[in-house]
């Protein structure tokens, strides 16, 4: 029996750039079939041949042994492909079965109405037979982001998909969700439909998939069975080396504390209160890690740090000056850097060159924009020297940020974040949707900050990263710092129950809030000033 | 992918915030009628209780039948010009250039019922002109990406320069000469009706006002094009991967405001029988109200109605209140809607546009 999906030596071509080069793929029915790659591998020019979005400069696509040419993705929807974006295709103000009927709308009196009740009863019909769970009626921008995206799956199934591919699905959901998309995907192939799901992450594509083809550089190198392989063959599959996902960090020689944030709390943009009552010191050659699953807290914590949010309550001192309401201008000044956790929306102007971005937060420095003129020969040299540190690609200062790839982008950021010759670098999420070689790559240049004694407080919900780089570690849930560990001497299945909100002796009771900083710190606030001079003094 | 987390954290809060904004969009306008019903029942029992007062004349001009007649004379244009916006804005494209489709219209009609001697021809030559400019515009922003405020503005100057400068040349004037004006309908036994009378006993646009009013709404909330409609407004992409040409439902809807708008200019004149092109013409501003009236309306076409009954009613009363000789200055009423479209937008703010409103779309293909 042929194979569901068959890419037979697919080769497409840009101006300049062989984006997939005669790369094969079969793939059965009734399996998932995960396509694993770094950033810019190729693996979404490959999957818009077959959806129909890109024609192939040579190849041939064959579904159930029948050879398409797709002009555009109306004929691969008819011919039973699916693609679920990234970027979901919803309409938001309107429900969720307007939005699955969306330009196949059942119609009445002779196509003058929508048959509403008709619609309504195909979506309950087809959410029943896969065991999806949707409400029809709700509007899309009032269900969860993994109810979206089971809309999504939807959606493709009422148009008659056969084969459903999944542009990094994970990517914006939770991790309970993940397991829930996990979940429907078993439902589905249970009963014959085929998946191909695109992803960068290891550990996802061993879990969901029956087995995994890896894209290299726009070449296919390997096709393995997810049974029978390990993550570090698939790691080294997809950047071409060995790569060191336990990080050695390593001792630095610990400074002064060079920030220190009291009794902080902070409320979101819903005036519901995110952050409560946290207190942590990070000092001049540590990382201070802060792990914990999404939407604990962490985003408004790291606003209300980097000048972006202001506290509701407490302190925030940076080298020793009190800088709760301070403007964001005046901590860049005093030598914050922030890596934004949306490098798209806060880290760049997308419309803008490399060299613009490369100002951005320099543009009332007296280096680069002295006297309120901006030096541009200075400026592109700026540009261009962070661009070749940090390996940048391409490596040209007048491309667009929106034509990098989203790995180049984050790069460049943290380029030009860490050249800022800062006392302290805040870095949310810095890897986040980040290829294989270049995590490796920012997570040695954030130690190798550390080494030169730079403050670092790090946050991630990637639990390796933030035990692997931090020295010490604080465990947020609820808005609140459930344990302040030792992450060398804590195992990943404690930091998780810490994670899950479980208090390190519970069982004790009465005991009241733990005192998150307590055992971590002992320094007094007095000699901060003294100390933060001396780190300053070590790096000039 | 980079914006990920961004996605996420607005699909958490958008619930809540809409919820907010829905609720307090809501009662912003359930006040302002409220409050505007409170007044009108206020001063008619103060008009009840002291006839010769101040009250009892203004109770006299709003319950009177010329009044709800003059309002809903005044709000053809303005409404059908809103309902045309609508179409426009909800796919997508911002058509402010009603006002130059009004004037374009109201020219035409009268040139094209001269020469002919048909009102009814007229009118179709009015629609015919206005759909004509709605299409150069649809083709410029729409075929040429041009930014829609700037080619709206285009088309309001082009029409107010072409329209008088047609009439000059045509007739001498700037004002055209006088045509036949077709008979009001009267419903028979309703038309005799005290007050409500005036809504059956009406030009033949009025009556053509309300079934265009209906049949918006109709094919906003029933009809598959409808929703084309609202999802090219909201996000064209996934109208696009729905396989539906985003192009052609956003050409579809700036003509179909052309032809609403220009509906309304033709009635405009075609009711008095004549063009007056001098100043800002006889339309005067009538297509800016109408912006006013269907964001004031949420996009709802029977809101943008009843808003445009408001505006076009106290424009009435002040007319009413000139002839028995208190004087408001025209002048303040006339910045009302303006005003209270301030109030609404700025104030409140809750009115929501469409979320890809003024964007061009590029297929990916």
């Amino acid at each position: 029996m042929p194979s569901a999906v068959h890419l037979d030596g697919i080769t497409k071509r840009f101006p300049g750039v062989v984006a997939n080069d005669d790369v094969d793929l079969e793939v059965e029915r009734g399996t998932v079939h995960a396509l694993l790659g770094e950033n810019g591998a190729g693996k979404t020019t490959l999957m818009n041949v077959l959806y129909g979005l890109y024609e192939p400069t040579s190849g041939e696509v064959r579904l159930d042994g029948k050879t398409h040419a797709f002009g555009s993705p109306r004929d691969a929807i008819d011919a039973g492909i699916g693609m679920i974006h990234q970027h979901f295709m919803l309409v938001d103000p309107m429900t969720v079965t307007e939005n699955i009927t969306l330009g196949n709308e059942p119609r009445k009196w002779g196509g003058l109405a929508v048959d509403r009740a008709g619609s309504r009863e195909a979506v309950v019909e087809l959410a029943d037979r896969y065991g999806f769970d949707v409400d029809p009626d709700a509007r899309i921008e009032d269900v969860s982001v993994g109810e979206q995206q089971r809309v999504e799956i939807l959606k493709a199934l009422y148009r008659g998909a056969d084969t459903l591919i999944l542009d990094e699905p994970t990517a914006v959901l939770t991790p309970q969700e993940v397991g829930e998309l996990f979940d429907v995907l078993d439902e589905l192939t249970a009963q014959g439909k085929t998946i191909i799901f695109i992803t960068h992450k290891l550990g996802e594509a061993m879990r969901a998939a029956d087995e995994i083809s890896v894209l290299r550089d726009g070449r296919k190198v390997g096709s393995v069975d997810a049974d029978a392989t390990t993550q570090a063959e698939l790691a080294e599959l997809m950047v071409g080396r060995e790569v060191l996902l336990d990080v050695d960090h390593g001792t630095a020689e610990t400074g002064g504390v060079v920030a220190s944030v009291s009794d902080v709390a902070v409320d979101d943009d819903r005036g519901v209160r995110a952050v409560d009552g946290v207190s942590f010191e990070v000092r001049g050659g540590e990382v201070f890690g802060i792990a914990g699953v999404d939407g604990n807290g962490q985003s408004e914590l790291v606003e209300a740090v980097t000048g972006l949010r202001t506290p509701d309550a407490g302190e925030i001192r940076f080298r020793g000056e009190d800088v709760t309401t301070a403007s964001r201008r005046d901590r860049i000044d005093a030598g914050m850097a922030y890596v934004p956790e949306d490098r798209q929306d806060r880290g760049l102007v997308m419309e803008f060159d490399l060299v613009e971005n490369g100002l951005l937060g320099s543009q009332h420095g007296t280096e680069l924009a002295a006297n309120g003129r901006i030096d541009w020969s200075k400026t592109r040299g700026h540009a261009q020297a962070i661009i070749d540190e940090y390996d940048v690609r391409p490596p040209d200062a007048d491309t667009d940020a929106e034509s990098l790839s989203g790995g180049n982008q984050q790069k460049f950021i943290v380029g030009r974040e860490f050249e800022r010759d800062p006392e302290l670098v805040v870095a949310s999420h810095p890897t986040r949707g980040v290829d294989v070689g270049s995590i490796e790559f920012i997570h040695e240049r954030l130690l190798e900050l550390r080494q030169q004694g730079v403050a670092i407080l790090l946050v991630s919900s990637k639990l390796e990263e933030v035990q692997g780089l931090s020295d010490r570690l604080a465990v947020v849930y609820e808005g609140e710092f459930i344990d302040v560990v030792d992450p060398d001497e804590t195992t990943e299945e404690e930091l998780g129950l810490l994670m899950a909100g479980e208090r390190p002796g519970d069982d004790g009771g009465g005991g009241g809030e733990p005192e998150p900083t307590g055992n971590a710190d002992g320094t007094e606030r007095g000699g901060l000033a003294d100390r933060t001079d001396a780190a300053g003094g070590e790096r000039a | 992918m980079s914006d990920a987390p961004a996605d996420r954290a607005d699909a958490d809060t958008a619930p809540g915030d809409d919820d907010a904004g829905f609720l307090e969009g809501y009662t912003t306008r359930a006040l302002v009628g409220g409050v505007t019903v409170a007044a009108v029942v206020a001063l008619l029992l103060a008009g009840l209780l002291f006839p010769d007062s101040l009250a009892g004349t203004l109770a006299d001009a709003l319950t009177s039948r010329n009044t709800l007649a003059a309002a809903l004379r005044l709000s053809v244009p303005i409404a059908f010009a809103a309902l045309g916006g609508i179409f426009a804005e909800k796919s997508g494209v911002i058509n402010i250039g009603l006002e130059g489709l009004l004037i374009i219209s109201a020219f035409s009609a009268i040139y094209v019922a001269d020469v002919t001697g048909g009102v009814w021809i007229g009118f179709a030559g009015g629609v015919a002109a206005s759909t004509l400019l709605a299409a150069l515009f649809a083709v410029v922003t729409i075929g040429f990406r041009a930014d829609q405020i700037i080619a709206g503005l285009a088309v309001w100057l082009i029409a107010l320069g072409l329209a008088p400068f047609a009439s000059q040349v045509i007739y001498g004037s700037p004002n055209t000469p006088t045509v036949a004006t077709s008979p009001s309908i009267n419903v028979p036994v309703l038309a005799d009706l005290p007050f409500f009378g005036a809504l059956f006993s009406a030009s033949p646009s009025v009556y053509l006002l309300f079934a265009a009013v209906f049949g918006s709404w109709y094919v906003f909330e029933r009809t598959a094009f409808g929703r084309w409609i609202r999802a090219s407004g909201e996000n064209p992409k996934a109208l696009d991967t729905a396989g539906v040409s985003v192009t052609r439902v956003r050409y579809a809807a700036v003509l179909i405001s052309g032809v609403l708008a220009g509906m309304g200019g033709a009635a405009l004149s075609l009711d008095l029988g004549q063009f007056t092109g001098n100043g800002p013409t006889m339309v005067n501003g009538k297509g800016f109200i109408a912006i006013v009236a269907y964001l004031f309306g949420n996009y709802n076409p029977v809101g943008a109605f009843l808003s445009t009954m408001l505006f076009a009613g106290l424009d009435a009363v002040q007319t009413v209140l000139q002839l028995q000789g208190i004087g408001i200055p025209r002048q303040l009423i006339r910045i009302t809607p303006f005003v209270v479209v301030i109030i609404v937008l700025a104030l409140v703010g809750r009115t929501r546009l469409p979320e890809a409103a003024g964007e061009h779309y590029e297929t990916e293909e």
